[in-house]
């Protein structure tokens, strides 16, 4: 007699492959908490106090969205990114994307540098050490260990930014305004709520994040029949990295809006860089409170100046055919690994060289990305439902709708964005 | 046909045109390549697409009659369509931009072009461009000036060593060698894909070449591949050949056969030609002998200075090595010997007895290979006499071959070789 057994797993089993399956998604979305969305976050706290909160819901669905399909295309078809753009769109547009990308990489590294360089001088240690330390330590890390101790020390980075929570915590919220500032969408209709609003969504969707997720989904070796676990992977980890932006913002909401709020007579607390924040919440939250930021905000540069390279040399090799991954000792994959020091040297030499103007390069930087976003995006739309490529995964008709609404929507708003940030340019010099 | 060899970027998109008696008709513009038999060492292409206004077409190669810088002419129009993806291997389509992996499964690097090439008629799929000049004649670079973009360094990959993983819809293109035996080929160099063929493959090319060219080809061949190559191609075609190898090549593959296809080959040669090679298969390999090719240019010392200048230059496209000359008497013994810069910077009327250098450096038969090499070396000679007991010149010795003879196989593949593009003759004398 024939014994059936049941082909459902545990729940335990399922547990287990969770486990083994995690990490490219909580990664990617904790990477894009950088340095820069830190500030991002914590202006928009600042300025408009709980009522912004509620973007952070189309955010996450948007974010959501698009991570979703880069790891689905990662996992049917087994290639990175650029390599796929390069097969379906020619040598031509995988050069000119590869230009703005990796441009545009080399100054935001830079811009996590700078934020390591600020997080650190609040602690009293010259950028002049921790800069190149920080250098150093992200180059050896993936230069000696394989990319499993790498994927754990990443994950350790992202739970590391429960420090926001805490922090956020601290600041002493007044509860039911948050929630009301969460569910309740407002809108208002002067154009800095509008520009903060798209500044939010632009920190949040950026094209690296599309590229280091597929690579490192591919690397892991992820395919279609794990498919199902690492989705919740990637949606999860948009749901965390929210989480925390949720946080951020709580920070500087109930601290320096409501201060600024209710002395109207002085001249608001400004933010400009993350660090900025930190050191507004010292009177305001306590020691403790700007220490915990500080220390996020290094935390959170340190990991990203190591996704933003990586994701820059995955482009790269990717695109040129060259062997790629953490996993490859340097002589396996030369291209890589020279691509990935490169890219944190000149992001190390722009914030300890004098005389550069930094804030004005991280700018130009960002421009370069907003324009680069819609392209990707629509790149990525028509790949994944190609079915020649990705088969029976091709989005279906409902995911489509919303990722293509996700994509003209968000792909608007960042060229508003860029078109916001080129003509005072074009008029100052004019 | 003038075609000879482009690249796949280069002839995609060129306006196709049928050339026919009642003159030029504009079709469309070709955009990819047919290949029905992807296994073959060197793909046949058989088909090319062209895309009209009214749709896509499929052209015969047989059609094509020649590819020239701005257009495809056609003998007929297309009418058929062209197969469904599943059915052809699409070389545009299907191969460019695909990624390379070694055996090891490693990725290399992706094909930035394709290069095709003219041989025996047909149109066939030589080598994959992976190197940076083709990536940037992708992206327009080679509207630069030539004097700019050649200085490009350039990478091919040889197509005998790559394999289409799934033939029809390939998502990888495997090498069949390790990243570290990675071949190099110049382009224009036919010679040298064949060098790289399996021997059966080698044999099928060799046929389709003329001789001069197959003759080029054999000289870089291994013995081993040589003989069974000119086994496979029969007596008269390969006696043909070796009658346009050069002579110290030929020598040597004709020592290499056993005495009676040595003596069945040398019959069906022209007697003059047999003679001589019948006397430099007797030395061996690695002596003097064995090297030198008895293709060099002399001349008796009574001639005035403007007699032989006006005789080299009719000799000259016959010979290779012109840039000494020997000066021999009547028994063909060697008198001296004197440069080209020599020649050209005596008075006209001076005769070569009076300008000739009498001091000769000289080798003998039985010299070693190593030594030959080592004299050339020291007196900074391009080529070095040979001559018996009696003085008597036998033969030359040139700088190529004496480098060639010493060098290690493995430094061999990483040099550029020494272009023979003029024609192998017999000795030209100036009488």
């Amino acid at each position: 007699m024939a014994v059936t057994v049941s082909r459902r797993r545990g729940f335990l089993t399922s547990a287990l492959a969770l486990l083994a399956i995690i990490g490219p998604g909580i990664i990617t979305a904790s990477a894009d908490n950088d340095v820069g969305g830190i500030a991002t976050y914590s202006q928009a706290g600042a300025q408009f106090g709980y009522a912004i909160l509620w973007t952070l819901i189309p955010i996450t669905i948007a974010l959501v969205v698009v991570q979703e399909m880069a790891a689905r295309m990662g996992a049917v078809t087994g290639k990175g990114l650029s390599g796929l753009i390069r097969e379906n769109f020619g040598v031509r547009w995988t050069a000119i994307l590869g230009l703005a990308f990796v441009s545009s990489n080399v100054f935001t590294t830079a811009a996590e540098f700078a934020g390591v360089a600020a997080a650190s001088e609040i602690f009293h240690v010259s950028r002049f050490i921790a800069v190149p330390l920080a250098g150093l330590l992200v180059f050896f890390l993936i230069l000696r260990a394989n990319r499993k101790v790498t994927e754990r020390i990443f994950l350790v980075s992202s739970a590391l930014y429960i420090s926001y929570v805490v922090s956020g915590l601290k600041s002493q919220p007044h509860w039911p305004d948050v929630w009301h500032g969460f569910f309740v969408p407002t809108f208002q209709t002067n154009p800095s709520y509008l520009w903060m609003v798209i500044a939010l969504v632009g920190t949040t969707i950026s094209p690296w994040m599309c590229f280091y997720l597929q690579a490192a989904i591919v690397e892991k070796g992820v395919r279609v029949r794990d498919y199902a676990l690492s989705r919740i992977d990637v949606v999860f980890g948009c749901f965390v990295t929210d989480f925390m932006s949720f946080f951020m913002i709580l920070c500087t909401a109930a601290t320096i809006f409501v201060f600024n709020a209710a002395h109207p007579h002085l001249a608001p607390i400004a933010i400009n860089q993350a660090s900025d924040a930190a050191i507004a919440l010292k009177p305001l939250a306590g020691e403790f409170a700007e220490v915990l930021f500080a220390l996020g905000i290094l935390n959170a540069g340190i990991f990203t100046a190591s996704i933003l390279p990586l994701s820059t040399a995955y482009y790269i090799c990717e695109a040129g055919g060259f062997e790629a991954g953490v996993d490859n000792r340097f002589r396996d994959a030369p291209v890589f690994f020279t691509a990935y020091a490169t890219v944190i040297a000149i992001g190390v030499g722009l914030v300890l060289l004098p005389g550069i103007p930094l804030l004005s390069v991280i700018l130009v930087s960002q421009i370069v990305s907003g324009i680069l976003l819609p392209f990707l995006l629509v790149f990525m739309l028509i790949m994944v439902n190609k079915r020649s490529l990705m088969g029976e995964h091709v989005n279906s008709l409902a995911f489509n709708i919303i990722a293509w609404a996700t994509a003209i929507i968000v792909g608007a708003l960042t060229l508003l964005s860029v078109y916001e940030s080129v003509v005072p340019l074009f008029i100052k010099s004019g | 046909m003038g075609f000879h060899e482009g690249f796949l970027s280069e002839i995609v998109g060129k306006t196709a045109v049928v050339t026919g008696p009642g003159g030029q008709i504009t079709i469309g513009r070709v955009t990819d390549f047919v290949v029905t038999q992807p296994h073959d060492t060197f793909p046949k292409i058989d088909s090319l697409i062209i895309k009209a206004k009214s749709g896509h077409y499929l052209a015969p190669t047989d059609t094509l009659v020649d590819i020239e810088p701005n257009r495809v002419s056609l003998s007929a129009a297309p009418t058929q369509a062209p197969p469904p993806e599943d059915q052809a291997l699409y070389l545009v389509e299907d191969l460019l931009d695909k990624q390379i992996v070694d055996v090891e499964g490693r990725k290399l690097v992706r094909i930035n072009d394709i290069e095709i090439a003219r041989t025996g008629g047909t149109l066939r799929v030589v080598a994959a461009d992976i190197g940076l000049s083709g990536l940037l004649r992708r992206l327009g670079a080679n509207r630069l000036p030539a004097s700019v973009f050649d200085r490009i360094p350039r990478r091919m990959l040889s197509w005998n060593d790559v394999a289409p993983i799934d033939d029809l819809s390939p998502s990888d293109v495997r090498l069949s060698v390790s990243q570290r035996q990675l071949p190099r080929l110049h382009p224009s160099d036919l010679a040298e894909i064949i060098t790289d063929l399996s021997t059966n493959d080698a044999a099928r090319v060799i046929k389709h070449l003329d001789d001069e060219t197959a003759a080029d080809a054999l000289e870089h061949l291994e013995p081993d591949m040589q003989k069974t190559i000119i086994e496979e191609v029969g007596t008269e075609r390969a006696a043909d050949i070796i009658e346009e190898m050069d002579s110290d090549d030929a020598a040597d593959l004709l020592s290499d056969l056993p005495e009676e296809q040595q003596l069945e080959l040398l019959s069906a040669m022209e007697p003059e030609r047999a003679v001589e090679l019948r006397e430099l298969s007797e030395y061996g390999e690695d002596t003097a002998g064995g090297l030198m090719t008895t293709d060099y240019m002399w001349i008796y010392p009574h001639r005035t200075v403007a007699a032989t200048i006006d005789k080299i230059r009719e000799l000259a496209p016959e010979t290779e090595f012109i840039y000494y000359l020997y000066v021999l008497d009547q028994t063909e013994k060697l008198l001296g010997v004197l440069s080209l810069r020599n020649l050209l910077l005596a008075t006209p009327t001076d005769t070569i007895h009076n300008i000739m250098e009498r001091d000769i450096v000289h080798v003998n038969t039985d010299t070693k290979a190593q030594d030959v090499a080592g004299t050339i070396a020291r007196y900074d000679l391009l080529a070095c006499p040979v001559i018996d007991k009696d003085s008597v010149m036998l033969g030359i010795v040139t700088v190529d071959d004496a480098i060639d003879a010493i060098l290690p196989e493995r430094l061999k593949r990483q040099l550029p070789r020494f272009t023979r593009s003029h024609k192998h003759q017999e000795r030209a004398g100036v009488a």
